[in-house]
């Protein structure tokens, strides 16, 4: 890729964007933040990233699936629904069992990328490489 | 229950005899209920497996396949399929058997119009309770699951984000930048680390409250010079943040009912949210006066105020107001449900009154000590 990349990082824990926003900036990455899934979808219409690194408990527990529905069913993010979407949360289980449909909701939405904090650093960066490569 | 109401639940007869399923039919079609009838158990299982009844009446002497088994084969599809047995006088026996067996009632036969009516209306009817009852407990184990995953996001938080900044150093190549951002990175991960040992605290706080010990150790309480001694905790916060505070509590005032150290946090943790959410050269009144039966705390600040909507919230545990006037606040989330714990543990009461931008009053009333009469 000859234009530096975009990353945008959706978390409302600052020091996780701090941290991440050097790495990412370190290995020649631009960074975006949003510190809410409100302000991230500002900023995922407003500069459409590359890749989107998406928490997933910000102010309410869900709110990170939210905006993966969100942008991959709501028709007015249609062009933005192909941008890889890697999640991240500081909840150590089973990512599998992290996605439960619970009755009556309309299923969540198993993400391609799923990462535990604080995220590996080799591994992390090859899985941004690869999916920015494709 | 309305004949509305019955028409939502699915009733199947299975009886070899024509006439009784005819006149079962007839009988609750009437009701309202949706009824299917079939000649033997074998039919009558592969229907239920297509769609599952709220509700059987099932004949126990049938020539293919008995009631007993019937009964067995339904309870493996779905255990809380209610079956009502009809059986004649001379299997009075198997029909005990059949309800040791799970059936919910028997009905000897020949049995009039009302008494299959009202048999199968209690049928439904507790059928309903234990549905809503199973939806109950399923309801509470989500809810706790989904506390248990709150709160422990809440204790990770701190230490996945200490660790990210350890193992992002770690990656980065030495140089100048490296070693300043090392030297920030340092204080921020401090903070959290103290951040994780409140939330810590808190949390053994919380089950200390809860674990129900503090009404054992209740004592007579002079609530004055504790508030002096909170105050003077505070007194370089105070000082930085030039608040105004004035002390307003009589010089007879009767003593509270109540435990030390736990009066001491929940006026900990008043106080410092009073300086905490304040503004600066802001005001900080504490009062204390007799109330009946009790003696009333208030503690009033002029700081940001609470949004009238978020009041309700305030009192659950790790709840914070999340705006840009309290951005840069930090907090457990936990102080002022300790606090509500704690004096309810004491037989007391704690209310808010606050206006957005104006300032915010606790108000605590806390059992008066009842001299030395036996409590």
């Amino acid at each position: 890729m000859s234009e530096k990349a975009r990353v945008l990082i959706i978390d409302d824990d600052e020091d996780f964007r701090i941290s991440i926003r050097t790495l990412l900036q370190s290995e020649g990455y631009q960074t975006i933040e949003a510190d809410s899934g409100k302000q991230g979808l500002e900023k995922i219409k407003l500069e459409k990233p590359d890749v989107i690194l998406l928490d997933i408990m910000m102010e309410t527990m869900d709110e990170g699936y939210l905006l993966n529905q969100v942008l991959k069913f709501q028709k007015q993010y249609e062009d933005f629904k192909a941008i890889p979407i890697l999640m991240v949360s500081s909840i150590q289980e089973d990512p599998l069992s992290r996605f439960p449909k619970a009755a009556g909701q309309v299923d969540m939405i198993i993400p391609d990328y799923y990462f535990s904090k604080p995220v590996d650093i080799p591994k992390f960066l090859e899985t941004l490489k690869k999916v920015l490569q494709k | 229950m309305t004949i509305d109401a019955k028409q939502n639940y699915y009733i199947v007869v299975i009886d070899d005899d024509p006439v009784m399923r005819l006149s079962c039919i007839k009988i609750l079609s009437k009701e309202g209920y949706q009824v299917e009838s079939y000649e033997d158990g074998l039919q009558g299982l592969e229907q239920i497996h297509i769609k599952k009844p709220d509700l059987m009446v099932v004949d126990l002497k049938m020539p293919k396949i008995s009631g007993m088994e019937v009964i067995a084969r339904v309870h493996e599809i779905d255990s809380q399929i209610c079956i009502v047995v009809i059986t004649g006088y001379a299997t009075i026996g198997t029909a005990v058997q059949a309800m040791k067996a799970g059936a919910y009632d028997f009905l000897p036969k020949p049995f009039t119009p009302d008494e299959l009516r009202i048999i199968v209306e209690r049928g439904i009817e507790r059928t309903v309770l234990q549905r809503q009852s199973i939806e109950l407990a399923r309801k509470k184990e989500e809810m706790e699951r989904r506390f248990i995953t709150f709160v422990s996001h809440q204790l990770q938080s701190p230490l996945t984000a200490v660790q990210q900044y350890l193992q992002v150093l770690n990656h980065l190549k030495n140089s100048p930048e490296k070693e300043k951002l090392q030297q920030q990175w340092i204080e921020r991960s401090i903070s959290r680390i103290n951040d994780l040992k409140d939330m810590v605290e808190d949390w053994l706080t919380i089950s200390k409250v809860e674990s129900g010990c503090i009404a054992d150790a209740c004592e007579q309480i002079d609530v004055l010079p504790l508030l002096q001694d909170v105050v003077s905790d505070y007194e370089s916060f105070i000082r930085e943040k030039k608040i105004r505070l004035r002390l307003s509590i009589p010089d007879r005032l009767a003593r509270v009912w109540g435990h030390f150290d736990c009066l001491k946090i929940v006026f900990s943790n008043l106080i410092h949210n009073a300086i905490k959410y304040n503004k600066n050269r802001g005001k900080l009144t504490i009062r204390a006066a007799e109330d009946g039966e009790f003696v009333a705390i208030t503690i009033a600040d002029s700081g940001i105020g609470i949004p009238a909507d978020k009041i309700q919230f305030l009192f659950q545990e790790f709840y914070r107001v999340r705006d840009e006037s309290t951005k840069n606040i930090s907090g457990t989330g936990l102080g002022l449900a300790i606090c509500q714990k704690i004096i309810n543990e004491l037989n007391g009461k704690i209310e808010v009154q606050s206006k957005l931008n104006k300032g915010s009053a606790f108000k605590m009333k806390l059992p008066k000590y009842k001299g030395g009469s036996v409590d």
